[in-house]
């Protein structure tokens, strides 16, 4: 008896330090959230004495990101997008006058990037689920939810239909797709299917959430892990 | 999303699967073909689909905000939290167009005009980060005609092969829970 009352106690306290733990993730990625946001939105509204020290916090993100094992190529090929974008253009318009200012709109573009390349390596998209359900209405994220959970189903669904009808000799393979006159092919024999089967998913997956008094609270329960 | 964006629930949920799917191809198609611009393709396609099978306003600013959302949560795109204005800010004006052109065009010309439109706030956007990072003015009207010109091409394309795949979806009898009581489009 003691032995099973024992073994309750720290079940209940090993949840319980689960919980807090989960909770101080949570908070750690709304931190995130709120400090990419903030470096983002810097690097469009500081001025150009301020850069360096936005380039420091970028550099620390960048390095964070290294030890996470982050794809930096990524990084890389959006730089150089847009060095020769812009830098082309201020050639082409201003001659070598402003070469320097264009040089300042590619690193300012670069730090603009670069939180955001850091959240998608730090942090797992179901943790920034649950800190958006903080603010989201109940229906929008179980509708979120419901959506990023269905996600490999419709990809699975969508690459099926696609190798069905390339099968049936329908002019959707990549090649015939570089003519743009084949993409209303693709409409017609991959994306039209598509819609009818989400038409289909949504009605059904209505229907059971109902079935299973979804709305009738304001406070819905959860499935306990 | 107040009591306006009141939807059903299947409605609500087939809003989200489009803005997911939107996300989803556009991380894939990205890879793919690196034009800039292609997005509004995409963009203009689900929105409008959306507003044909919900068939009321506020449809498009949902599914924009909810891909934005989306967009967020599965890091796809660049500038972390801001990404969820590139999504919302077209489906926005896209729905304020709407109010203006309910009755008018056909619907061939509607989904175009409003597309268009949406591609125009897209543009804008971009215009206005050009010139908040330091851009000169004359670069940064380059950029945003190269975006017009490339994403209002997309529009366009995009805009034409809603009607067809909305006419077919009545023709199966899909789009009627929702378009029969309501009298639109």
């Amino acid at each position: 008896m003691w032995a099973k009352g024992g073994k309750h106690g720290f079940g209940a306290s090993e949840k319980l330090a689960t919980r807090k733990s989960g909770r101080l993730r949570a908070y750690v990625t709304a931190i995130s959230l709120l400090l990419v946001l903030v470096l983002s939105s810097s690097a469009f509204f500081v001025s150009d004495t301020y850069l360096p020290v936005l380039c420091i916090f970028s550099g620390i993100l960048v390095l964070h990101g290294l030890l996470l094992r982050g794809n930096i190529s990524v990084i890389g090929r959006v730089f150089m997008v847009q060095l020769v974008i812009t830098m082309s253009l201020y050639y082409l318009l201003h001659g070598q006058s402003q070469m320097a200012q264009g040089m300042i709109v590619v690193l300012r573009i670069l730090l603009a990037f670069i939180p955001g390349w850091w959240l998608s390596v730090s942090t797992t998209p179901e943790k920034i689920a649950q800190v958006l359900t903080w603010v989201l209405p109940a229906k929008w994220a179980f509708v979120i939810g419901a959506s990023i959970g269905l996600l490999p189903f419709m990809t699975r669904e969508l690459r099926e239909i696609y190798q069905v009808q390339c099968l049936r000799g329908a002019r959707i393979t990549p090649k015939a797709l570089r003519d743009p006159r084949n993409w209303q092919e693709l409409m017609t024999c991959v994306v039209f299917p598509l819609l009818i089967q989400l038409l289909k998913l949504s009605r059904q997956m209505a229907i059971a959430a109902q079935l299973r008094y979804y709305g009738k609270t304001n406070k819905p329960t959860h499935w306990q892990e | 999303m107040n009591k306006r964006m009141h939807f059903s629930l299947q409605d609500a949920l087939f809003i989200g699967f489009c803005a997911t799917l939107l996300v989803a191809l556009k991380s894939m198609l990205r890879l793919k073909l690196g034009l800039s611009g292609h997005s509004m393709f995409l963009m203009t396609f689900f929105y409008l689909i959306c507003y044909g099978v919900v068939g009321r306003l506020g449809a498009i600013t949902a599914c924009g905000l909810l891909s934005g959302v989306v967009a967020m949560i599965l890091s796809i795109g660049k500038g972390g939290p801001l990404i969820l204005v590139k999504f919302a800010l077209p489906a926005l004006a896209m729905d304020l167009s709407l109010i203006v052109l309910l009755g008018l065009f056909t619907l061939r010309w509607r989904c175009i005009t409003v597309g268009l439109v949406g591609c125009l706030a897209w543009a804008v956007k971009g215009w206005v980060e050009d010139l908040l990072l330091g851009m000169t003015m004359q670069v940064a009207l380059v950029q945003f005609g190269l975006s017009m010109l490339k994403g209002g091409a997309f529009t366009v394309l995009a805009a034409s092969l809603v009607p067809p795949v909305l006419e077919r979806l009545r023709s199966h009898d899909l789009l009627g829970d929702n378009l029969k009581s309501k009298g639109k489009i």
